[in-house]
C-alpha cells in the first residue's frame, strides 16, 4: 500500500468516525498542577466541574453530548504540540509558553489559536524569584558576578532572570547560566550544588517552605507584569464559540470561589495537586502574588510583546502578530452574560505595593487555622504564646515593608527599632531601614527574643 | 540535449546497478535497516540513562493511527499534516521525579512511527552503500574513491542520526528536539535553542550526503548484469 493510499485510508476512517459522533462535542484541555497562576483555569474548574456548569444546553447545543478530558502537564511546551496535533482545544499556560504557543501556530499555513482570556496577574512580576541555598551568604543579585545560577530555560523565569541581570549591569560572561528544571534546580538548592536557581511560581516559596533556600531577588524588581492565560484552536472557537464563553465563565467562578474562602481552597488545591497549602496561601490569599483577575488589559499585551523581543533575540522565535492572536471578543460576551462590568474589571490594577500596605500579618495555626495581627509586635508575641503552649504553627506570613509583597515570616529580615517590628524581603533593604531608624536587622527567631528582651 | 540524456541515462544506470545490487542482498539490507534503527533507539535511550545515572520509571503508549486520524481531519493544509504527524508520538519511555506535586518528566526517549520509518530506509540506504563499497574494493578501484565514498556516507548518516534525535530533557526542552542531543553533548542549552530552526536543513544535508555517496560510489561499479 503507498503511503498515498494509506493516508486517504485513515482520512476516510476519520471522516467516518467524525460523523458517527456529530452529537458528541470533545473538549480537551491541556493544565498544568505545578503552575499555581494556571489554577483557575485548570485544576480548580477541573475538580470542581465548573465547565460542565456553563456548558450550553440550549439551541444547536441541545442534544449535544458533551466529552471533556483534562491532560496535566509539567509545563507550556508540550501543550501546545498537542493543541497543534489537535488531542487538545485549550491550553493553559504563562506569558513566555503562551507566545511560543501563538508564534508556531502562525508559522503554519492552515492553524492558528487565540488567546481569549488571563487567569491571573502579579503587577510587578512576582511569582518569579531567584532563591539561594538557605545557608548561603550571598543576599543580593550583585552578589551572583562570578556564580553558578540555573533556571528553566525559555520559562518566564528565565526572562527574569536575563531582564534582572541586565538592570543590575552583570553582563552574561560574568556568570555561568545553567539550565535546570524546576525539580532538579531545588534539589541542588536543597544541597547546596548550585549558587542560585531562579523559577517561576511556586517554586520559590516551595523551597522556602521546605527550608532549603531564601529568596535574594524577586521578580517584582522587573517591574513587568507576570501573568497566565488561555488559548483555544481557532477552528474549535469558529465551531463552538459558546463553549468557549462557557471556558471563561468558569474561569471567573473558579477565581471568584477561591477568594470566598482561600484557606479552604488551598486546602481542596493541595489535595488536588500536591503542593503544600501554606506555599498555595501565599498565592491565594488576600494581600497573596496573585490577582485573580481574567481580563485582558492593555500593559498585559505590551509586557508579551515585550517578552516576544526576548524570544526573538534568544532563541529564533518565529514572528508574532498580536493583533490577530489576542481577542477580548468571548471574555465580554461571557462577562456580560454574567452581568458583570468587564469594562470595569479591565480598568482596576492591583499594585500590591499599595493594596497590601494595611493588610494584618497572619500566623496559620494548625488547629485554629489564620490568626491576623494588626503589628508585627503583636504577631512576635503570639507566636512567642504559642510555642509556650507547644502549639503547631503551620507558617506565618508578614508582609515586605519595602514592596508590601507577602513573605513567610521565617524567610524575613526583621528590624526593631523605635517604631516597632518592621518585615524585609532583602537583607540589604532591611540594613537600609535600620540604619536610618537606629534599628537591629534579625531574623525570625532573634525576634521572638527581641520582643520579649 | 545529448548531454542531458547521457546524464539521465548515467543516473539510471547508477540507480539501476545499485536496486539490483540491492535486490541481490535483500537479508543484509533489510537486516540493516532494521538492526541499525535498533541501535539507535538503544543508543538513543541509553544517553540519558548514563549521563543522568536514572533508570526509566515510567512508560506511555499512544493511539497513534487515531492520533493521525484526527490530524488529518482536522488540519487543512497536508504541508502542515504532514509536519505534525512526523512528529506524532507511539510510544514514550522516560524518568519521573516525584518529589514535587505530581511528578515532573526529567528526560524521555519518544517513539515517533514516521522517525521510526526513516531511521529504517535510512539504515537500508547505508547497507547498499556498504555493498557498494565492498564491490568497488572487489572491484580494485582506488582506495581514495573508496575512502570518500565512506567518508561522505558516514559524515551523511551522522548529521541524519543527530537530526532524528527525539529526546527530552526538562532542562533544555519539554517536547522531544534534536538539540537535546546537542545540550547533552555540552553545548549550550541557549546556544542549542537558538541552533533548533536549522534542524530540518541539517537532516536534508544528511540525506544528500548519502545518496551523493551511493550516486558517486555506485559510479565506480562495473554493470553487475555484465560481471
Amino acid at each position: 500500500m503507498t503511503i498515498t493510499k494509506l493516508f486517504t485510508a485513515i482520512f476516510m476512517a476519520a471522516a467516518l468516525t467524525n460523523t458517527a459522533s456529530a452529537e458528541t462535542i470533545r473538549i480537551a484541555i491541556g493544565h498544568q498542577s505545578m503552575c499555581t497562576d494556571t489554577y483557575t483555569a485548570g485544576i480548580v474548574v477541573k475538580e470542581l466541574g465548573l465547565l460542565e456548569k456553563h456548558l450550553p444546553r440550549s439551541g444547536k447545543y441541545t442534544d449535544a453530548d458533551y466529552e471533556i478530558s483534562w491532560s496535566d502537564y509539567s509545563s507550556g511546551g508540550p501543550i501546545t504540540n498537542q493543541m497543534m496535533a489537535n488531542k487538545l482545544n485549550f491550553g493553559v499556560m504563562g506569558d513566555y509558553p503562551l507566545i511560543v504557543n501563538g508564534a508556531k501556530f502562525q508559522e503554519t499555513k492552515s492553524l492558528r489559536t487565540k488567546y481569549i482570556a488571563g487567569t491571573g496577574y502579579n503587577l510587578k512580576g512576582s511569582g518569579n524569584a531567584i532563591v539561594v541555598p538557605v545557608d548561603s551568604d550571598i543576599y543580593t543579585i550583585d552578589q551572583l558576578a562570578g556564580k553558578q545560577v540555573s533556571v528553566p530555560v525559555g520559562s518566564a523565569a528565565w526572562g527574569m532572570l536575563l531582564k534582572a541581570m541586565q538592570d543590575e549591569g552583570i553582563p552574561a560572561k560574568d556568570y555561568a547560566l545553567k539550565n535546570q528544571s524546576p525539580a532538579v534546580g531545588a534539589a541542588n538548592i536543597a544541597s547546596s550544588r548550585i549558587d542560585a536557581h531562579a523559577d517561576f511560581c511556586p517554586w520559590s516559596e516551595l523551597m522556602e517552605f521546605r527550608g532549603t533556600g531564601r529568596k535574594i531577588y524577586d521578580g517584582r524588581e522587573t517591574g513587568i507584569p507576570y501573568l497566565h492565560g488561555v488559548v483555544v484552536r481557532e477552528d474549535f472557537l469558529d465551531q463552538y464559540p459558546e463553549v468557549a464563553i462557557a471556558f471563561i465563565k468558569a474561569v471567573h467562578e473558579a477565581g471568584q470561589w477561591i477568594k470566598a474562602d482561600p484557606v479552604k481552597a488551598v486546602a481542596m488545591m493541595e489535595n488536588w495537586t500536591g503542593v503544600e497549602k501554606e506555599v498555595l496561601y501565599i498565592y491565594f490569599s488576600e494581600g497573596g502574588h496573585l490577582t485573580l483577575d481574567p481580563t485582558i488589559k492593555p500593559k498585559w499585551v505590551e509586557a508579551l510583546k515585550a517578552d516576544h523581543g526576548v524570544l526573538t533575540k534568544e532563541m529564533n522565535m518565529p514572528p508574532l502578530d498580536f493583533e490577530e492572536w489576542v481577542t477580548e471578543d468571548y471574555l465580554k460576551k461571557a462577562y456580560s452574560d454574567l452581568g458583570i462590568d468587564y469594562d470595569a474589571e479591565k480598568n482596576t490594577i492591583v499594585d500590591p505595593g499599595v493594596a497590601n500596605a494595611q493588610l494584618p500579618v497572619e500566623i496559620w495555626h494548625s488547629r485554629n487555622g489564620i490568626i491576623s495581627y494588626a503589628s508585627i509586635d503583636d504577631f512576635l508575641r503570639a507566636i512567642k504564646e504559642f510555642r509556650e503552649t507547644g502549639a503547631k504553627l503551620n507558617a506565618t506570613y508578614v508582609y515586605d515593608e519595602a514592596t508590601g509583597l507577602k513573605l513567610f515570616g521565617k524567610t524575613a529580615f526583621f528590624v526593631k527599632s523605635s517604631d516597632g517590628f518592621k518585615a524585609f524581603l532583602r537583607k540589604p533593604d532591611a540594613d537600609t531601614y535600620a540604619m536610618k531608624n537606629k534599628g537591629m536587622v534579625m531574623q525570625l527567631e532573634q525576634a521572638i527574643e527581641g520582643y520579649s528582651s | 540535449m545529448e548531454k542531458n540524456h547521457a546524464l539521465a541515462g548515467d543516473y539510471m544506470r547508477r540507480f539501476r546497478i545499485s536496486l539490483r545490487l540491492a535486490r541481490r542482498n535483500k537479508a543484509l539490507c533489510l537486516g540493516a535497516g532494521a538492526g541499525l534503527t535498533l541501535l539507535y533507539y538503544i543508543v538513543l535511550l541509553s544517553a540519558p540513562m548514563i549521563k543522568f545515572q536514572q533508570w526509566p520509571n515510567y512508560v506511555t503508549t499512544y493511539d497513534w493511527l487515531e492520533n493521525v486520524g484526527r490530524i488529518i481531519a482536522s488540519t487543512p493544509s497536508w504541508s502542515d499534516r504532514l509536519v505534525i504527524i512526523n512528529d506524532e508520538w507511539l510510544f514514550e519511555i522516560g524518568y519521573m521525579n516525584y518529589d514535587f506535586g505530581i511528578g515532573i518528566s526529567q528526560w524521555s526517549l519518544f517513539v515517533a512511527p514516521i522517525k521510526v520509518l526513516e531511521i529504517m530506509i535510512f539504515g537500508a540506504l547505508l547497507g547498499v552503500l556498504f555493498l557498494i563499497v565492498r564491490s568497488i574494493g572487489e572491484a580494485s578501484c582506488s582506495k581514495r574513491n573508496l575512502w570518500a565514498a565512506k567518508a561522505t556516507g558516514g559524515v551523511g548518516a551522522g548529521l541524519v542520526a543527530l537530526t532524528s534525535i527525539s529526546l527530552s530533557w526538562v532542562v533544555c526542552c519539554a517536547t522531544p528536539s534534536w538539540v537535546v542531543g546537542l545540550a547533552m553533548m555540552g553545548l549550550g542549552v541557549s546556544t542549542s535553542l537558538w541552533l533548533e530552526p536549522i534542524g530540518w536543513w541539517l537532516h536534508m544535508a544528511g540525506l544528500g550526503l548519502l545518496l551523493s555517496a551511493l550516486y558517486v560510489a555506485a559510479g565506480y561499479l562495473p554493470d553487475i548484469d555484465k560481471t
